[in-house]
């Protein structure tokens, strides 16, 4: 079948229009097909005909007709979600491979998707139940990345991935979100207003049309989607189950650089983060790490050594403190031995947490968390990275 | 021949005069009340007859109307028997009516005869005071709880020939002696806090609450003694106050809960968690009183605070805010004191095992259902967060921490400079303190101020918070005996203050 030239403007070709309808029609289907692991990234790189014959069952003939008959009316178009199939030149070329989506449903726009994805792109996944500590991370790593100009990818679950976005909000950072199901209804309502956020400050990205609800299958596909894009994958927080590390199964297919950060050694949810470091995934202590793998050895020309300085700064009694906490004495209960002073050391903490070395979870329960920048550096790093981006972008990256 | 009565009903916390008039007329033997009577009311007529005939006294067999003045105002429950017997027994020239005028009737009548002391008796000597009577006639069980008012004269009436002795101008009954009750006298009640071993920590941040009256949450896994800390509360706290104690009798009076004498506990309600809104703050009928009110004065405890219905939760706002629950119903409206401090305990997470990640098995969607009931206004009105954790093995072996004794003493010392500082104010703890009083009263050394405008600048304190935290501070400070609250006071309310600072990354 030859590409038609797109009939409108704003809508895509029809060969990719029919091939989002096809999903669409298939959902069900594939949720089923994919319960196995790993069966969806192959299903998914087969073309229209194959994919009916291989799933299609006995509604293989009706939908044969449908999909022979298909007009591209057919779908319905959404205000403020626009087509980009791969056949368009705005189409991210870091998507251009034979099992990437044909066609995405931009929200937020196509131009902003297009100059996002020409920039470096790193995407945040992990597990839906973090700790604490996981969050903490995500959101800073996040925060970290967002202000030095790189597009931070991730899916709309809870856990690793809500934090990450969070995280890359606080500091008007660009996201690209990628949903399992149809961009207007694949967020439940606690996290429609986030959605909207995302949507106005970044992209918000799906496979499927307007309307499909989201299945399972639609997480895995995004996470492909995500990985696709991105030239770096983190895997912040996950337990070592295939679930979890499908992420970074999809990395490793697809040859794109992976990498995790390490958790405590004891703590089961983050077993999965290990077992990719045993695997030579790459090492990831803050933001600046991940810098490096994006840029190689630039950091130390951009980043001065003054990001330790604020520990140097410490009292003793205040390091003591900080080290106890780290060390997993982090409630006040745990922490007042019998010759403690009580009054100290709660001075102690609250002043550490005016500092911002320290955040006050829920239920009283103190982490550590990466000291905030000052306020003057982080324009400088900006306008280095923005630097690089160019240079990357031109090198067909 | 009519003869007229004084006698009280309850509406809500007040007590409502009411004039019972009888009218004897010639007719077919016949006993009607009028007036709005409920169903106990409208039963007396059978009570009354019984009792008369048994004093030996006679009921006459004509047409008798009873009227409730004011009609208006509905009469409930069963205390108005004696005066509906004497005001008959007076229109049937049994009985002399002169003092019928001066003297107030309040009690049930058995069939025999005898009286029975009724719900609310504190409330109707006060009506009885305010009425301008002199006496009120009473069964003895419930003459002490009469006899703290002053100004009126309280004759027992043991039964319906008593009462018509005292009407006749005889000598009234004996009052009772009281039985013996362990916990008269001394109010140290209850299990002591040298109980608990280890959680020193939690411990403390109960007894700051507890010296300043702020509202407090426990929050600990499964097992860390939440509810075993939460029991020994009351023994730490300031004894009732004699004007505490009266309101507290007259509540508990009331709501049939007390017998007979002053209160000598704070009261401390521990409702289950299934409470429903009504049940809470009150209203489901006229003149039911909810926990709220039940817990003025005292504490009100709710374990495993995120099982609260978010109705129920969301109804404690006004009385946190306001100290007070104003009840409006279709047929009924009323405003009730509720000045209680709130205790609330509560697991991390719905299977308690939060935070380190090991052993909770809870989804974040389960997590954030559990914040999301927590947070918001309810947690904003809560000052003080005390964080429980398993304790290490020495915790349990260790010497107990304080006894109550020592505790109360050093929470009675704080309160004293808190209501000598306050005295002016109007309220006697610094949880009470508003924005004005707070300006003037929580003076800031220089090191605390430096701290103060740091937190602020990093926007972790936003304008009710610092608030909170400047009340907790003022009570540490009291507690240590500092004039200006020091360094020390304010990173101790800080590290206390319940809000997360991690809160805004998870809400989505």
């Amino acid at each position: 079948m030859a590409a038609d030239v797109d009939d409108g403007a704003s809508r895509a070709c029809a060969q990719c229009l029919r091939r989002s309808w096809l999903l669409a029609e298939l959902s069900a289907v594939l949720d089923y097909s994919c319960r196995a692991d790993g069966r969806l990234v192959e299903l998914l790189a087969l073309d229209d005909e194959q994919l009916m014959l291989a799933i299609g069952g006995r509604r293989r003939e009706e939908l044969k007709r449908r999909h022979a008959d298909f007009a591209t009316g057919e779908l319905r178009s959404v205000a403020g979600v626009a087509e980009l199939c791969r056949h368009d030149r705005r189409y991210p070329r870091a998507l251009c491979r034979s099992d990437a989506p044909p066609l995405l449903h931009v929200g937020g726009g196509v131009e902003r998707l297009g100059r996002l994805a020409a920039g470096p792109v790193v995407a945040m996944l992990g597990s839906r139940r973090a700790t604490d500590y996981g969050l903490e991370m995500a959101s800073s790593l996040a925060r970290g990345l967002a202000a030095s100009g790189v597009t931070v990818a991730s899916e709309l679950c809870d856990g690793i991935a809500l934090a990450s976005q969070q995280g890359a909000l606080q500091v008007d950072g660009a996201t690209v979100t990628v949903m399992p199901g149809g961009i207007d209804v694949a967020a439940s309502g606690r996290r429609r207003p986030l959605c909207e956020r995302l949507r106005r400050s970044g992209c918000v990205v799906s496979e499927l049309p307007c309307g499909v609800p989201a299945r399972r299958w639609g997480t895995a596909a995004a996470q492909r989607t995500i990985v696709a894009m991105a030239a770096v994958t983190v895997i912040v927080e996950a337990e070592d189950s295939p679930r979890e590390l499908a992420a970074a199964r999809i990395a490793r297919a697809l040859g794109r650089p992976l990498a995790a950060v390490p958790g405590r050694v004891t703590s089961p949810l983050s077993g999965g983060s290990h077992a990719l470091l045993l695997q030579g995934a790459r090492l990831i202590r803050g933001a600046a790490d991940v810098l490096d793998l994006l840029y190689g050895a630039r950091r130390a020309a951009c980043a001065p050594e003054a990001a330790a300085s604020p520990w140097a700064e410490l009292t003793p009694r205040l390091k003591a403190t900080l080290e106890k906490v780290g060390a997993g004495m982090d409630t006040p209960g745990k922490l007042i031995g019998e010759h403690d002073d009580r009054g100290e050391l709660l001075l102690a903490l609250s002043e550490l947490e005016l500092m911002g070395l320290l955040a006050r979870g829920h239920g009283g329960r103190y982490l550590p968390r990466d000291p905030p920048p000052p306020a003057a550096c982080p324009p400088l790093v900006e306008r280095a990275h923005r630097r690089s981006i160019g240079r990357i972008a031109t090198s067909g990256r | 021949m009519l003869a007229r009565a004084h006698t009280f009903t309850i509406d809500g916390l007040q007590t409502r005069h009411v004039t019972v008039e009888i009218d004897i007329r010639a007719g077919l033997p016949a006993f009607t009340i009028v007036g709005l009577a409920d169903a106990a009311v409208r039963e007396a007529r059978e009570r009354v007859r019984a009792a008369i005939l048994n004093s030996g006294f006679e009921f006459p067999g004509r047409r008798i109307t009873a009227n409730l003045a004011p009609g208006d105002v509905p009469k409930v429950g069963p205390a108005l028997d004696l005066a509906l017997a004497c005001a008959v027994l007076a229109a049937s020239n049994q009985l002399p009516r002169e003092r019928l005028d001066s003297h107030a009737l309040f009690g049930e009548l058995a069939l025999d005869g005898r009286t029975r002391g009724c719900r609310g008796t504190l409330a109707v000597a006060e009506g009885t005071r305010q009425a301008g009577l002199r006496t009120l006639v009473l069964a003895g069980e419930r003459a002490r709880e009469a006899q703290l008012v002053e100004g009126i004269e309280v004759a027992v009436a043991e039964s319906l020939a008593s009462a018509a002795r005292v009407l006749g101008g005889g000598a009234p009954d004996a009052v009772p002696s009281l039985a013996p009750r362990g916990s008269r006298g001394s109010s140290t009640i209850g299990p002591d806090l040298c109980d608990v071993r280890g959680q020193q920590h939690a411990a403390r941040a109960l007894v700051i609450a507890a010296a300043g009256g702020h509202n407090c949450l426990l929050s600990g896994p499964p097992g860390t003694g939440k509810s075993m800390l939460a029991g020994r509360l009351p023994s730490i706290l300031p004894p009732l106050g004699r004007a505490e104690a009266i309101e507290v009798t007259r509540i508990h009076s009331i709501a049939g809960a007390l017998a007979g004498e002053l209160a000598v506990d704070r009261p401390f309600r521990a409702p289950h968690h299934s409470i429903t809104t009504a049940g809470l703050v009150g209203g489901a009928r006229r003149g039911w009183m909810g926990e709220v009110v039940l817990a003025h004065n005292g504490v009100l405890f709710l374990d495993e605070l995120s099982e609260f219905t978010r109705p129920a939760l969301e109804a404690l706002r006004q009385p946190l805010e306001e100290r007070r629950i104003a009840i409006v119903r279709a047929h009924h409206s009323a405003i009730y004191p509720a000045r209680f401090m709130l205790l609330a305990a509560t697991n991390p997470c719905p299977c308690g095992y939060a935070g380190a990640g090991e052993r909770c098995a809870c989804s974040e969607a389960e997590l954030a259902r559990h914040r999301r009931r927590l947070s918001g206004p309810l947690l904003d009105r809560i000052d003080v967060l005390a964080r429980l954790d398993h304790g290490v093995a020495h915790d349990l072996g260790a010497p107990p921490l304080m006894s109550s004794a020592r505790a109360r003493e050093r929470v009675l010392a704080a309160r004293e400079r808190q209501a000598q500082r306050l005295s002016d104010d109007g309220v006697t703890v610094n949880a009470e303190m508003d924005a004005r009083m707070l300006s003037r009263h929580a003076a800031l050394q220089e090191s605390s101020e430096v701290m103060l405008n740091k937190a602020r600048e990093r926007g972790m304190l936003s304008a009710r918070g610092q608030h909170r935290v400047l009340r907790v501070a003022r009570t540490i400070a009291d507690l240590n005996g500092n004039e200006r609250i020091g360094a020390r006071d304010l990173g101790t309310a800080i590290a206390l203050r319940p809000d997360a600072s991690l809160a805004e990354s998870r809400a989505a």
